[in-house]
């Protein structure tokens, strides 16, 4: 035996240290959890047979059942007292997995087994902490797509999309562009531009709330338009601006209602900096020398930023895009300030705050995870779709 | 973009959209210093009286100590209204209302006298302990033209008088002018949520950064078997969106006993894929030259990491540490989730609970507002750079 695989013993180790800890939580039955010991108890044998007393702290990690850290720490121990010992191979074996399980032993926990979980949970019938839960197969997601609310929630996820992600992409594009012709004060405007987006959302929502007052706001007296009620007015807006032609418009094709709009106005308003920020920094990548050549040429404002800009900011545009995309599937904290009920009707329900009432108003964790769990599938479909139309048109060659 | 004309459209632009950009600032920062009246006006008052110095100087005259104000036992202080000897004014000191018993109220001797040119409103403090703030209400008759020694803050009509109320009539400087932040601040515990919410964000960055570091030097730099599959699991991690696990970690949690922990506000997103991803991009861009000289001179990897890897990678580690620290700052869904007693509660959310306590008094609740946010605006403007570039690096690919 010329080597000995203690990156094996190390990984054994932090699985019989995760499954001591599941079976305590009752997730793991204690057969389970004494079949990681054997296994640990085999790799320990080893590895004494191989280093002889130098391997001894591996018998350290037989005390795990009394104290879980152990089967981490006894591998870790044996790699100091061995030391040089093990061949050059095996130590990067080692050192390369102890490095990297303390994060990833962390996100199989906490975001790996999670996902399972939920999907685990979706399949019960109303599970909480109140009565033992019944096994309920795919009815959640059965009574989920015929929730009139989580298609509202679905539709105002749409239309957050359709109204903050362009908007906000060509004001910022504008915006970029304007801050990168050497323009002085450029710390200035990018403070300017920058700080909402570091300022929390709950006080900058709290700030909106107020400037949207119906009696004292600043907006209606700006907009002559006292009394006007942006947070608490569920008519879509396509409704209300075509009703003076007469034309009535009903459900889907109403359009976000005004108090909606409001909070993605809100939104836009927060998120302007960080897409600036990194459009700038995408712009200053391009070499100046494609803007000179093409100023050789004759090309005007507009020509080199439709030919050499937009082309070339492709990656960047595409990146926000995506973000965006994602974003607002996690719409939550400026809709809970502004439209703490989520508002009249629940016209301003978004999919995290419709999860959110689901699972922690009204203490229904198994419908609540089956939200979540279609929420994950129309994100990896979307981003599939995404890549698959707009990635060919993006140019990632500068 | 030569010419100076196309300069200054450019300037004008970016001066009207930084003006949109800042102006709910401004609006938060000038309601936090409106007496309500001021507040709940229909026509906005852009500049409001707490905000101009002339005020300062008259506020730093009322009360023992100029900055802070207060009424001392057995001080007093006089107020002056310029007017004719025909129509006397009158004075109180108003009743909290519902209070059995208001020491305030019925410790202070208020009495009116006839001074050159005027009358002064004399106010003395009959009792045991000193007072921090004595509100005044003086009715002054309206046919009389009136120049308080301090404007008030709210005149109503009162039959023939106005009705002239002063929250504070001892402020001070600091007193008068932050009265709404001292309103806030008092109103709910808020050092206690600062230092939760310090405490959260700073734990985070510091194990977390510390774990992200470990892990990416790993995957950048040590040949060992089996990174691919640790590398795909971890990219295969960055697709689940976060609302899916706040269920399933809400109930582990609850299984191990730390909702309403720290351990409930830190862990779960210690490890972080995000920095792991960044800090080995980082490590990936050092010179392969370097670790191989320190491997000739007998560096192990825990040497090459502490020794050579993290000390040249400090600009990453400092944007991460600064994008980590604003998340956990900021986040207000997964405290909300996690917590329920006042003693766990972070800043976020006690500016929630602060929203729905103040009501209409939102001098008060933009004064927290402003408080709230005023450490990490502060932070931007000490390391503006950090920041910037910080943010910029989530976006390369």
């Amino acid at each position: 035996m010329r080597t000995y695989p203690l990156h094996w013993a190390l990984g054994v180790g932090v699985f019989l240290a995760l499954g001591l800890y599941a079976q305590r939580l009752g997730f793991l039955p204690a057969w389970g959890a004494w079949s990681l010991w054997a296994g640990y108890l085999f790799f320990a044998l080893w590895g004494l047979r191989w280093g002889g007393w130098r391997a001894v702290p591996l018998a350290l990690g037989l005390l795990a059942p009394l104290f879980p850290p152990l089967a981490f720490l006894g591998p870790l121990g044996a790699a100091l007292s061995l030391g040089r010992a093990l061949p050059e191979k095996a130590q990067a074996a080692f050192y390369g997995w102890a490095l990297v399980w303390p994060a990833l032993a962390l996100l199989l926990v906490w975001q790996v087994f999670p996902t399972f979980y939920a999907f685990y949970l979706s399949l019960f019938d109303r599970v909480n902490f109140l009565r033992p839960a019944a096994f309920a197969g795919l009815q959640n997601y059965r009574i989920l797509l015929e929730d009139p609310l989580f298609w509202r929630a679905l539709g105002n996820t749409f239309w957050y999309v359709v109204f903050t992600v362009p908007t906000g992409l060509l004001l910022a594009t504008f915006v970029a562009i304007l801050l990168n012709t050497q323009v002085a004060f450029l710390g200035l405007y990018r403070t300017l531009f920058f700080l909402p987006y570091i300022t929390a959302l709950t006080a900058a929502a709290a700030v909106w709330r107020w400037i949207y007052h119906p009696e004292f706001g600043f907006l209606n007296w700006l907009l002559h338009t006292p009394g006007l009620d942006w947070l608490n007015t569920p008519t879509g807006v396509f409704a209300l601006l075509l009703r003076p032609l007469g034309v009535e418009l009903q459900g889907f094709l109403a359009g976000p209602s005004l108090a909606f709009v409001a909070v993605m106005a809100m939104s836009v308003w927060h998120f302007l900096g960080y897409q600036v920020v990194i459009l700038l920094a995408g712009l200053q990548a391009i070499p100046k020398e494609y803007y000179e050549a093409a100023e050789l040429d004759g090309a005007s404002f507009f020509q080199k930023h439709r030919l050499i800009t937009w082309p070339l900011l492709s990656p960047t545009t595409f990146f926000l895009f995506t973000l965006g995309l994602i974003g607002a599937f996690q719409v939550f904290t400026q809709v809970y300030v502004l439209t703490p009920t989520g508002g009249v009707l629940q016209d301003t329900l978004t999919l995290t705050f419709y999860l959110y009432n689901k699972g922690f108003r009204d203490s229904d964790f198994s419908y609540a995870s089956a939200i979540a769990m279609v929420t994950f599938l129309v994100i990896l479909v979307l981003t599939l779709v995404q890549r698959r139309l707009l990635e060919k048109r993006v140019n990632y060659e500068i | 973009m030569r010419s100076k004309a196309a300069r200054l459209i450019v300037h004008l632009v970016l001066l009207a959209g930084g003006g949109v950009m800042a102006f709910p600032f401004y609006w938060m920062l000038a309601t936090s210093f409106k007496s309500p009246q001021e507040a709940l006006q229909a026509e906005p008052v852009w500049v409001p009286e707490r905000m101009k110095p002339m005020n300062w100087l008259k506020a730093a005259r009322l009360g023992d100590s100029s900055l802070f104000g207060g009424l001392g036992p057995g001080r007093s202080v006089a107020l002056f209204f310029p007017g004719p000897e025909a129509k006397p004014p009158k004075a109180l000191v108003p009743r909290s209302p519902g209070a059995f018993f208001d020491p305030v109220a019925d410790g202070t001797r208020v009495e009116v006298a006839r001074g050159e040119g005027g009358w002064w409103v004399r106010l003395t403090n009959t009792g045991e302990a000193g007072f921090r703030r004595v509100p005044l209400v003086v009715l002054w008759p309206k046919e009389v033209p009136l120049e308080p020694p301090l404007p008030p803050d709210a005149r109503r009509s009162q039959g023939e008088y106005w009705r002239l109320e002063w929250v504070n009539a001892v402020p001070g400087a600091l007193g008068y002018v932050f009265h709404n932040y001292l309103e806030a601040w008092d109103a709910a515990p808020w050092g206690r949520y600062f230092f939760v919410s310090f405490f959260t964000a700073s734990v985070q960055v510091v194990v977390g950064l510390f774990l992200a570091a470990l892990a990416a030097f790993a995957l950048a730099r040590i040949p060992f078997p089996g990174k691919e599959a640790v590398f795909v699991l971890v990219l295969a991690t960055m697709m689940v969106p976060g609302e899916v696990l706040l269920i399933p970690n809400y109930v582990l949690l609850a299984r191990l006993g730390w909702l309403d922990t720290f351990y409930a506000l830190i862990v779960p997103w210690l490890a972080s894929v995000f920095g792991i991803f960044l800090l080995r991009q980082f490590y990936l861009s050092l010179p392969q030259d370097l670790f191989d000289a320190a491997r000739i001179d007998g560096a192990g990897y825990l040497t090459q990491l502490f020794r050579i890897a993290l000390p040249l990678s400090v600009p990453g580690l400092v944007s991460y540490g600064i994008f980590t620290f604003l998340g956990a700052y900021n986040a207000l869904l997964w405290p909300l989730i996690v917590t329920q007693s006042p003693e766990m509660r972070t800043v976020q959310l006690g500016l929630l609970a602060f929203v729905s306590e103040a009501g209409s008094d939102y001098g008060a609740l933009m004064a927290a507002s402003a408080f709230v946010i005023a450490p990490v605006v502060l932070g931007y403007f000490v390391a503006q750079r950090q920041f910037i570039q910080g943010i910029a690096r989530t976006g390369l690919k």
